[in-house]
Formats: C-alpha cells, sequence, structure tokens
C-alpha cells in the first residue's frame, strides 16, 4: 500500500512572524527556584484551530489541547515574580511538548531571563496568581484590561504516584544560529503539594492572547502545585522547516 | 507456554472504507491461520476516539467475527472498558456470554478501566471512580452468569431481579483477567483471583518482581468469580524471519509505529492527574516523561520477540522460566507490514519456535 498520510500541523513558517531575540547560551548554570506555585489548567480546543498554528514539524496531540500556566515565584535570583503562558499542546516523535502562543511577566529581571535563555518574549503585565479557600484565580492584565482569567475550583490533594503533575515542555519561537527555531524549555520539578480540580476561563480575549482563532471548548482540569523549580539550560530546538515524520526535537550543536 | 495474537486493530490514514476494511479483513486473516498453526488465543482490545492507534471500538463485534470463521483458537476480550459511562456490566455480561455460546465456550473476559482523556473525557465518564467501578463490576458479572437470578444494590450499579441470558457455556464461567499496564494492578488481579495480562511491553527482568508478587498474593485471593484464573499473560512484538537483521529491522519499525501514534493521544496522567492512576499507562509508557528532560530515551526492551527462530526461542525460554503462562503478540501496526510478510513470520514461529514449549497450543483453561 501506499505511505500512509500523518497528521500534522499546517502553519507555514512565514506565518509565525519575527521571532525574538537570539538565545543567551553564555549561562549553562542550574537555577534553582523554591516554592514556586503552579496553576496549570488544560482545556480542549477545535482539532482544525491546532493543525492550522502548527508547524509541520509538530504534531497535534488527540483531542487538541491548550494550556494556560501561572507561575508565582516568591525566592530566587530575580525575587518575588510572576510568569504566565499560553500554548498549544503538540508532540515531537512521541514526547509531549506545548508551542507557547504567548507570555507575560511582571518582573523585568525575571522576564530578561526567560527570554533570553529559553525565548519566552515575556510581554510586561500585572498577573495574579492567588490561591483562597475554595478556588485559585490566575489573572493576566495588560494596559488595565484582563485579556485572560482562568479559576479553578474543587480542588482534591494528589498524593499517589508521587504527587505530581507532568508538565510538557514549552516551545518558544527565537533565534538559533541565526535561524528561526521553536527552543525546547528545559526544567525539573521537585513536587511537594499537588491539587487538582476543574478550571475554566471567566475571561478569554483571544485576539490579545495573541491568536484571535484559539478557544478553550471542553475544560479538562486545573492543578496547582508547589514545588521547587530547577531551571536548565536549553538543549534541543524543533525546525520549523523539518516535516514530523523526518525529524522531531533535534539537539542544539555544541551548546 | 501458549501463544496468542493482540489486536488494537490500527489504521493508516486516510481513514478510507478500503483502508479500514482492509484492516479487519487481514486480522481476521491472521486469526483464520493463528488457528491452524495452534495459536491459542486471540484477543481485541476497546477504544475509543483513538484515531489510527486503534479502531476497535466493538471488541465484542470483532470476536463473534473469529468465533464463525475458527475452530480452536481461544478468543479473548483484551479488555471491556467497566466504566458506567461506556457500559452497563449487565452489557458485558451478556455479550461476553452471547460469544461464549457462538464460539462454543471459548471466551477469555479480560477487564480494565481505560487510561486516556480521549476515551473516558469523550464519554465524560467520572475519572476518579473508574478503579471502583471496575471492582464493582469484577464482582458482580460472574454473577450474572451463575446465579439462575440476580440483583444488586451497589455503589456505582444497582439493578433489580433479573434473569441475565444467555448464560455462558463455559462452567461455570469465561476465565476472568485484569489488563495491567500500571505496576501494582497485578496485585489487584491476584487479590480477586483473576488473570493478569501485563500489557506494558518490558524487560524481562523488571517483571520478574512482579510476577513472584502476582504468585505469592493468589495463594490469599478472595476469587469474585467462581474460580481461580493463575494465570499470567504478557503482551509482546513479534516478528520472525530467518534473516535475523531483518526481522530485527522490521520489528523495530512496528514499535516506531506504534509509539507514533501513541504519542499522538492524551493520557489520563498527564491530563488529569487522579489518584488512581498514578502510573502512566500503556500509551504512556512508550514516551519519555514530560518532566524528565532533554529528549532521553529508553533502550529497547530486552524480552521483544523481534528475529530469527533461534533467537526468539531463547527470548521466549527467558519468558518461560520467568513464570509467564501466555505471551500474547501483536504482530502489525498501522499495516506497516504487507499482510504476507506477517502471514510469513506466524508460519515460520509456528513450525520452528512453537514445538520448543510444551503446551503451546490451544488448551483448557489452568485453573489453580
Amino acid at each position: 500500500m501506499s505511505k500512509p498520510e500523518l497528521l500534522y500541523g499546517e502553519r507555514v513558517p512565514a506565518d509565525f512572524g519575527q521571532p525574538g531575540n537570539p538565545l543567551n547560551f553564555g549561562d549553562r548554570s542550574t537555577v534553582e527556584l523554591t516554592e514556586v506555585e503552579i496553576f496549570y489548567s488544560l482545556f480542549e480546543l477545535p482539532m482544525d484551530v491546532a493543525i492550522a498554528r502548527l508547524p509541520k514539524s509538530l504534531h497535534p496531540s488527540i483531542p487538541a489541547v491548550m494550556a494556560t500556566n501561572f507561575w508565582h515565584g516568591r525566592e530566587g535570583p530575580f525575587g518575588e515574580f510572576n510568569l504566565a503562558t499560553v500554548a498549544l499542546a503538540c508532540r515531537t516523535g512521541i514526547k509531549p511538548r506545548h508551542l507557547i502562543i504567548g507570555s507575560w511577566c511582571d518582573n523585568p529581571a525575571a522576564a530578561q531571563f526567560f527570554r533570553e535563555r529559553y525565548g519566552f518574549n515575556c510581554q510586561a503585565a500585572a498577573i495574579q496568581c492567588r490561591e483562597s479557600f475554595e478556588r485559585v484565580v490566575g489573572r493576566i492584565v495588560v494596559d488595565d484590561k484582563t485579556i485572560l482569567e482562568t479559576v479553578g475550583t474543587e480542588f482534591l490533594p494528589i498524593v499517589s504516584g508521587g504527587g505530581s503533575v507532568k508538565y510538557s515542555p514549552p516551545l518558544n519561537l527565537t533565534v538559533i544560529d541565526g535561524q528561526a527555531m521553536l527552543a525546547q524549555f528545559e526544567a525539573g520539578y521537585s513536587f511537594k503539594r499537588v491539587l487538582r480540580g476543574s478550571a475554566n476561563n471567566p475571561i478569554f480575549n483571544a485576539r490579545e492572547i495573541g491568536d484571535d482563532a484559539i478557544q478553550p471548548t471542553t475544560p479538562i482540569a486545573g492543578t496547582l502545585a508547589v514545588c521547587d523549580v530547577h531551571l536548565l539550560p536549553v538543549r534541543f530546538q524543533v525546525d520549523l522547516t523539518v516535516p514530523a515524520e523526518a525529524g522531531g526535537a533535534s539537539k542544539i550543536g555544541g551548546k | 507456554m501458549k501463544f496468542g495474537l493482540f489486536f488494537e486493530l490500527s489504521t493508516p490514514r486516510p481513514f478510507t472504507t478500503e483502508t479500514q476494511r482492509m484492516v479487519f479483513e487481514n486480522a481476521i486473516e491472521q486469526t483464520v491461520l493463528a488457528d491452524e498453526l495452534g495459536f491459542a488465543s486471540a484477543w481485541c482490545v476497546e477504544h475509543h476516539f483513538l484515531e489510527e492507534y486503534s479502531h476497535s471500538s466493538c471488541p465484542d463485534m470483532f470476536l463473534t467475527a473469529l468465533a464463525r470463521e475458527t475452530k480452536h483458537i481461544r478468543l479473548g476480550f483484551g479488555i471491556g472498558t467497566c466504566v458506567p459511562a461506556m457500559h452497563s456490566p449487565i452489557r458485558w455480561a451478556e455479550k461476553a456470554a452471547f460469544l461464549d455460546m457462538l464460539s462454543n465456550g471459548r471466551v477469555e473476559f479480560g477487564t480494565g478501566r481505560s487510561s486516556t482523556w480521549n476515551e473516558l473525557g469523550g464519554f465524560q465518564a467520572n475519572v476518579d471512580e473508574t478503579k471502583r467501578t471496575w471492582d464493582e463490576y469484577c464482582r458482580v458479572i460472574p454473577k450474572m452468569w451463575t446465579e439462575e437470578r440476580f440483583s444488586h444494590q451497589g455503589t456505582y450499579f444497582n439493578m433489580p431481579e433479573r434473569c441475565v441470558l444467555p448464560k455462558p457455556v463455559q462452567d461455570p464461567h469465561p476465565p476472568l483477567w485484569v489488563a495491567v499496564t500500571a505496576p501494582g494492578t497485578e496485585l489487584d488481579a491476584a487479590d480477586r483471583g483473576m488473570g493478569a495480562i501485563i500489557l506494558s511491553i518490558s524487560d524481562v527482568e523488571r517483571v520478574v518482581p512482579r510476577i513472584n508478587e502476582y504468585r505469592e498474593r493468589i495463594k490469599t485471593c478472595e476469587p469474585v468469580g467462581s474460580f481461580v484464573n493463575n494465570q499470567l499473560a504478557i503482551a509482546n512484538w513479534m516478528f520472525c524471519h530467518e534473516d535475523k537483521d531483518y526481522a530485527t529491522e522490521k520489528g523495530y519499525e512496528l514499535v516506531a509505529e506504534f509509539g507514533y501514534m501513541a504519542g499522538q493521544t492524551v493520557e489520563i496522567s498527564e491530563a488529569y492527574p487522579a489518584n488512581n492512576y498514578s502510573a502512566i499507562g500503556l500509551l504512556g509508557t512508550l514516551r519519555p516523561d514530560p518532566n524528565a528532560p532533554g529528549d532521553k530515551k529508553e533502550p529497547p526492551a530486552s524480552g521483544l520477540c523481534f528475529g530469527d527462530p533461534a533467537h526468539l526461542i531463547t527470548t521466549i525460554k527467558r519468558w518461560e522460566e520467568a513464570g509467564v503462562d501466555q505471551i500474547i503478540f501483536m504482530v502489525q501496526a498501522r499495516e506497516h507490514l504487507p499482510q504476507a510478510e506477517v502471514l510469513a513470520s506466524m508460519r515460520l514461529f509456528a513450525s520452528e519456535v512453537m514445538p520448543h514449549f510444551i503446551d503451546a497450543g490451544a488448551s483448557e483453561v489452568r485453573r489453580a
């Protein structure tokens, strides 16, 4: 029989726009952040939307999934900071990854670090990630306008299996060796507390987030974790132009 | 040692009528040959919404087709999903007994609960309760087969007194099994006196402690059925060819095809952390941990059955020594291999490998 068709993204490289600044490979140390609160929620979205937004080097997940993610760090080299991302689930080879649609940060030093080391564009924003007795709220406010609000409720502790959350590594559009590339964020997590509940988005301004067409549909789950995060150097890249069946992630040469 | 086939009915895109029918018809042809060659069993999964990976949403119907095309081979549900949003336990009791009737007593009834968001989310099932619902199903289904009239007031399932029909041919009922993906589930099987089908492809050495614990634990089980089904089966891949290198190459191509298909699904452990899904499922075992830095891949499992007959004999002897009763082979993935090569591999296996193992053919159910 003829070679079977594969399911992968259809977005051409030119549609990704200009990547940010080149990555800085100078500092290869591991950066430790202690007791970071991570509010991470997953939602389904239409498959056609996901395929139209992924490059041909990435497979979509089935069903199509997107994530909102809020980090609240209290201690570490940048002091207190909040980092928020919106991402699209994808695969290279058999490893789950998330293509970053937009990212925001409220601490200039942290923003510079995440931008230079991992390629997050880190727009300036007021970001909240707050836990109260019966809910968690993550909020991104840009120019006094809330563009995303994710609310998690009905949380239960997750204790079995080491009480962990599987975070798919984000991929950011950046420049590596003068070429537009997706760089893979690298981190390890030591979990201290994990809760899981339901999640919804009372406010989801797709246009301001960065893509008109992205709208979450079916909520999957929201999780709140407290963990020590070990920020590792970037090691892998995904070439936008290499078809999924021929490539996947590759190691960044000599870095 | 007995040998079986394991069908996912994986289907390449595009999902044309021609392609889908080819997958189903090829699997039936493989089973008919397996029946002639003396394979002991054919198992069919139940999966939903798993594009390419498995189009086997109705294993009972597939097994019924096999029943009418074969004479001896046993027919296994691998597995029937014990989740209320998908099935009532009454329907499982009816379907398995119905197939037992049409196959003249050849049913093996495997149970499980699904491990993907694709399926559980698609049916809007209560993910947190699947282990408990599975447990209740395992306890009521055998009674529906053996009691003339049955009623139940349980936690997840109630029914007034009714006669569940037909009753199975096998006396007292078909053997009960549990699909085991997460380590520890084999102990759940043992505690209930059920057979364990270990689905996570693995090294022989890594499975040995689990086998030993199962055998020890089942000695003191409280069986949910009318007898103890003290059997351990393990899923595996098989491609047998006189040219060992060619067989190995093709075998790993099958694994790669499977990995591509499995990789696109959304595991429960990835999407919906839950206390009853503490370990990754079958599909997840093929992926690197998302939280693990980099792309480090696990080395290939040592117990895969790819190679020439001599290599397969050596490998299977290791499984036999480990205490496995049955190996259930996947012989195809997304129609990657031409059907003629799959059938030739099965014939070579039957002529050169199977004679080295006693009890290789279809046999009576072992009852402890």
